[in-house]
């Protein structure tokens, strides 16, 4: 969290926009947005980020993932698929609610810009996971996989709790609760893919995962800094207040996480290690939130496999057998000059 | 295992601790504690040890076939068709005994747990049911020598030497391959010609097929078919021109693989001046539709000189209507030589053409670039200057270091050859830097790798192909490469791209081409042969040598540390007689191979052998490596320790600057080219990028493959302690 400093004092008219919402929408002359005159740097720096790191899950060439799915046995092949489908469920809500609830607190009409942005991409992420299904499994098991997701407990029951907050009132919490399922409880499932992939199993599917984690940390980042911009403006008792409801909504979902990891990855002996991976990304979530972390370090020793699979600055070394990777953006356009010309 | 060291593997490393104090022994993740800093802030190198380790000791081991005798064990491999028996025929038994005792004499290590891995999973010989090993590195070195050597017994010894010391190692598909019964061809790649009839466009497809399914890459050339829109039998706008056939090939490739091995992979190159040019390169936009998006199919764009004039003098650049242009000049678009007919071609009013603005092409590409590392530019007028043998090089493959003639065939309306042309194949195989220098005798190592990559073009079974075939009896043309350039000079404490560098990289490439040359007139003379198109090639007039003789400062050290490090060898640069007496030679005798050197990118082989890859900078001090078949693995920078962090700056860090210097440097003795990729950094613009490839070609750059882009973790995102992330 170091690397962005929080400003000492938020204007005080934008401080009354958190509390009532943004112009549009509301009595008085509506603005329109001027990206030349920028409140929050961070804004700009992660509007240039998210939009050079578009992409669609249709670059990727997942059919070259078939063979290896083929050596998947029908067990680890219905594991991924439910742990697909669920990641399905929680790119949906941050899709199409979370980020969409966020837009009416913007600070800033740049912030609101930059939901957008994340709303649309998580879209984009919950069709690419149907592009992984349909690419790898038959009909009757991708339903089969949806119709796990509605029924699953634990899988609901991390829904509703996320959308509980969501649908509520309180604009601060509704950033807890989505700065937790961006850097928290998407990692129970990203698990499996790092892991197949550490296995030299589904890499290209892997490709798309570091894709959409590379979104997420973004995302993570961006509304866990939103929520601290809004906490640096409460007074003492509400900034208790909110730490103490952070905890509880991460006791919360973390006790959940852990049942819904039990049902899923019991029958291949991933328990413990998914655990540790989830009690690491829980830190990270609360560090976005610009909290201390909760799980002491010995019991968030990530295996190295995973851990290094998940680095987003992707140093990979492709050849032409590979896909293009995680690691290409999209470039900043500068014409070259009389003098480029000199030879 | 018998005639191997294997057991030597599980050596005393100490056991490396976990976190929580206990023993760490999973190999995958001990080889990826190598990308995260231990608890001193050090890279946990003794952990990628320990890697090795345990993989032999829990997986090669447990999973290898043992065998009473080598007797016992080469019988059971020919009888039950795992080896080839006629690989054996020409030798005395005592002396197959005797090579494979001098391969385990060598005490061999896989120095990387990637090395290891990538052996293991990729090249040893398994079981037809892919469970057990039936052979360690050094009986694949054996069965390589057996093959190549074809009965001489002092070749076969000579290149066990050469391989398992780790000076010379064989491209994928001859290591691979050689000796196995059940195989895919030796040969690493092909490059066909398509011309402007759809017998062509057949035949081109069916090479794809055919070629893909016998081994290595396979690079199309597509300048010559009519654009989008072009009559045919003279009604107009008929006519779609090259992207659906980029449809069929891509396909084409996915479809044919090697046995499983290799999944077939291929390339396409277009004149920069085809009228279909944007549309080539918008197959691969980001947003591109499906319907025409590119997406494993390899782009190379052909630039002649004219583009970078027009470019610079802001002018607009002609795309000419190759249908209309083979009409006028009675010769295919491709070997017209754009720079050449410019003006005249623009003045031709039959001939049809659209105009673009020259700098916003460039741009393009740059855009491109950016978003998927193509297209690859081939500098055709550079590339056909350099070029000894008589014609214009059109293409290159899918590594763009193979730059040879051709020339077209044509066909009968049942895909019969009217006309067989010549089509080109190229094995390639590459020296050690760091390993060759050190060698006892540098010119008998490159001997030997001439020797042996000469063996396998003779030996190429190429018949799918009849114009590949042709090809390839008329040139014998093969690539020995180079790698480990940057751990060379690591370990010699030389920073890549300074001034001694350099004139190390000029002097070791003035070297192996004299070498190379001498080795080719050799064959020449043994065999009373010498490539077809010797006589109208620079060679035998002998001006090739012209700036060997005439100019004293070429492939001569000229900084006090290149001195000292040939006086500690145990050669030297060809002195100015030498290169007098070698003209001599080739004047009178020839050369046996129309092509000797070729510099590929060197991917899975390098890790095998323990470079770095090439001749560019390392891409990070731990590299991620990502294949299809092998996963995430994680490799240290070869003969980087603690002390001597400071040289081994990786690529994005050395700039395209220094690596352009070192290619120019090498290139001026290569007779083909060298696979160049250009790093940047994601802050990087187009402008970058253009200034890099206006470079390159001014400084005689002969092909740029690919663009790789670095994108650094937003602060705050990065995974802590992570040693890629942070360099």
């Amino acid at each position: 969290m170091a690397a962005i400093e929080l400003a000492a004092e938020v204007p005080g008219e934008s401080a009354a926009a958190a509390a009532s919402g943004p112009a549009p929408g509301t009595s008085g002359p509506v603005e329109a947005i001027d990206w030349n005159r920028i409140e929050d740097e961070v804004d700009l720096a992660v509007w240039e980020r998210l939009t050079g790191n578009f992409w669609l899950p249709e670059k990727v060439p997942l059919s070259n993932d078939l063979p290896s799915w083929q050596t998947l046995t029908p067990a680890e092949q219905e594991l991924t698929n439910r742990v697909f489908a669920g990641l399905t469920l929680l790119d949906t809500i941050q899709g199409t609610v979370g980020a969409v609830s966020l837009i009416g607190d913007s600070l800033t009409p740049h912030e609101a810009a930059v939901y957008t942005n994340i709303s649309f991409m998580e879209s984009v992420h919950a069709k690419s996971y149907s592009s992984i299904f349909s690419t790898l499994c038959s009909t009757p098991q991708i339903d089969g996989a949806f119709a796990w997701a509605r029924e699953n407990l634990y899988l609901q029951r991390k829904a509703q709790i996320v959308l509980e907050r969501y649908n509520g009132a309180d604009p601060l919490a509704k950033k807890v609760a989505s700065t937790l399922l961006e850097s928290f409880l998407f990692y129970s499932g990203f698990y499996l893919p790092l892991y197949w992939s550490s296995r030299a199993k589904l890499t290209n599917t892997a490709d798309i995962i570091r894709l959409i984690i590379r979104d997420e940390a973004v995302h993570g980042y961006y509304i866990g800094y939103k929520f601290q911009r809004g906490l640096a403006l409460a007074d003492p008792a509400r900034r208790g207040e909110l730490r103490d409801l952070t905890f509880e909504l991460l006791l919360d979902l973390y006790d959940n996480e852990i049942d819904y990891t039990r049902d899923l990855y019991a029958g291949v002996g991933l328990v413990e290690d998914v655990s540790r991976f989830l009690r690491y990304n829980a830190n990270k979530a609360l560090m976005n939130l610009g909290f201390e972390a909760l799980f002491p370090a010995d019991e968030t020793q990530v295996n190295p496999a995973i851990l290094a699979a998940l680095s987003p600055g992707a140093d990979e070394n492709h050849d032409f057998f590979s896909g293009s990777g995680s690691s290409y953006v999209i470039g900043r356009i500068v014409p070259t000059e009389d003098s480029d010309w000199s030879f | 295992m018998v005639g191997g060291t294997m057991t030597g593997q599980v050596l005393e490393v100490p056991p490396i601790a976990g976190a929580a104090g206990e023993s760490i022994v999973d190999y995958r993740s001990l080889n990826a504690m190598l990308n995260i800093y231990g608890a001193d802030g050090r890279i946990q190198f003794e952990a990628d040890r320990a890697a090795v380790r345990e993989y032999f000791r829990q997986h090669v081991l447990p999973n290898t076939v043992e065998f009473g005798s080598l007797e016992d064990k080469l019988r059971f491999l020919v009888s039950n068709e795992y080896y080839e028996a006629e690989v054996f025929e020409p030798y005395r038994p005592e002396f197959v005994e005797e090579l494979f005792d001098q391969a385990a004499g060598y005490q061999f290590r896989f120095a990387t747990f990637m090395g290891a891995y990538k052996f293991y999973q990729s090249y040893a010989l398994k079981t037809f049911d892919g469970k057990r090993y039936l052979e360690g590195f050094e009986d694949r070195v054996c069965l390589v020598a057996l093959t190549l050597a074809g009965g001489d017994e002092a070749l076969a010894r000579g290149l066990v030497e050469e391989i398992v010391a780790g000076r010379f190692q064989p491209a994928t598909p001859t290591f691979l391959n050689a000796g196995k019964k059940q195989r895919g061809e030796s040969v690493s790649c092909f490059l066909i010609r398509v011309e402007d009839t759809m017998e062509s466009i057949s035949r081109g497809v069916n090479a794809a097929l055919q070629l893909s399914k016998r081994g290595g890459g396979v690079s199309l050339l597509l300048s010559n078919v009519r654009e989008a829109g072009a009559p045919i039998k003279k009604i107009e706008n008929q006519s779609s021109g090259v992207v659906p056939i980029m449809k069929l090939l891509e396909d084409s490739f996915s479809y044919a693989n090697q046995l499983g091995a290799r999944q077939g992979a291929g390339a396409v190159y277009l004149s920069a001046h085809h009228p279909d040019i944007m549309r080539f390169l918008d197959t691969k936009r980001e947003n591109a539709d499906e319907k025409i998006r590119i997406k494993t199919l390899s782009l190379g764009v052909v630039v002649p000189d004219i583009t970078f004039q027009l470019a610079k003098a802001g002018r607009p650049m002609s795309l000419f209507s190759p249908y209309d242009v083979e009409r006028v000049y009675g010769k295919a678009f491709a070997d017209v030589g754009i720079t050449e007919h410019y003006d005249q071609m623009v003045a031709d009013p039959r001939i049809r053409k659209t105009e673009i603005d020259a700098r916003g092409f460039f741009q393009t590409l740059a855009e491109i670039q950016f978003e998927s590392g193509y297209p690859y530019l081939l500098f055709e007028d550079t590339a056909t200057r350099a070029n000894p043998l008589a014609g214009r090089i059109t293409h290159s493959n899918l590594c763009s270091e193979i730059l040879q003639i051709s020339t077209p065939s044509s066909y009968n309306e049942d895909l019969s050859y009217s006309e067989v042309g010549k089509d080109i194949c190229c094995n390639l195989g590459s020296l050690n830097i760091a390993a060759a220098v050190d060698s006892p005798d540098l010119g008998r190592t490159v001997e030997i790798a001439v020797r042996a990559l000469t063996a396998v073009s003779e030996s190429a079974q190429v018949g799918s192909v009849p114009s590949v075939e042709r090809g390839n009896q008329a040139s014998h043309a093969i690539g020995l490469g180079q790698m480990n350039l940057h751990g060379f000079l690591g370990r010699e404490r030389i920073h890549y791209g300074s001034p001694e560098a350099l004139d190390f990289t000029d002097v070791y490439f003035a070297t192996i081409a004299y070498h190379a040359l001498r080795a080719s007139n050799r064959l020449a003379q043994e065999r009373g042969q010498t490539f077809e198109g010797f006589a109208d090639s620079s060679y035998a007039s002998g001006r090739f040598f012209d700036r060997y003789v005439e100019d004293p400062a070429q492939g001569v050290p000229t900084t006090p540390r290149v001195n000292e490090l040939v006086a500690a060898s145990g050669w030297r640069p060809p002195s100015r007689q030498d290169w007098l007496d070698l003209r001599a030679a080739v004047v009178k005798h020839g050369l046996f191979n129309a092509y000797l050197q070729a510099v590929p990118p060197t991917g899975s082989i390098s890790y095998i052998n323990n470079s770095t890859a090439s001749i560019h900078p390392i891409a990070a001090r731990v590299e991620i490596r990502k294949e299809g078949k092998i996963g995430r693995v994680y490799y240290p920078a070869p003969h980087m320790d603690q002390s001597n962090l400071e040289y081994f700056e990786d690529a994005y860090a050395i700039g395209p600057e220094k690596i352009i210097d070192t290619y120019a440097a090498a290139s001026r003795h290569v007779d083909q080219g060298l696979s160049l990729t250009l790093f940047f950094p994601a802050d990087a613009t187009t402008r970058d990028i253009n200034r890099a490839q206006i470079y390159a070609w001014s400084k005689g750059i002969k092909t740029i493959y690919y663009v790789r882009l670095r994108q650094e973790a937003l602060e705050g995102t990065q995974v802590e302690g992570c040693v890629s992330c942070a360099l």
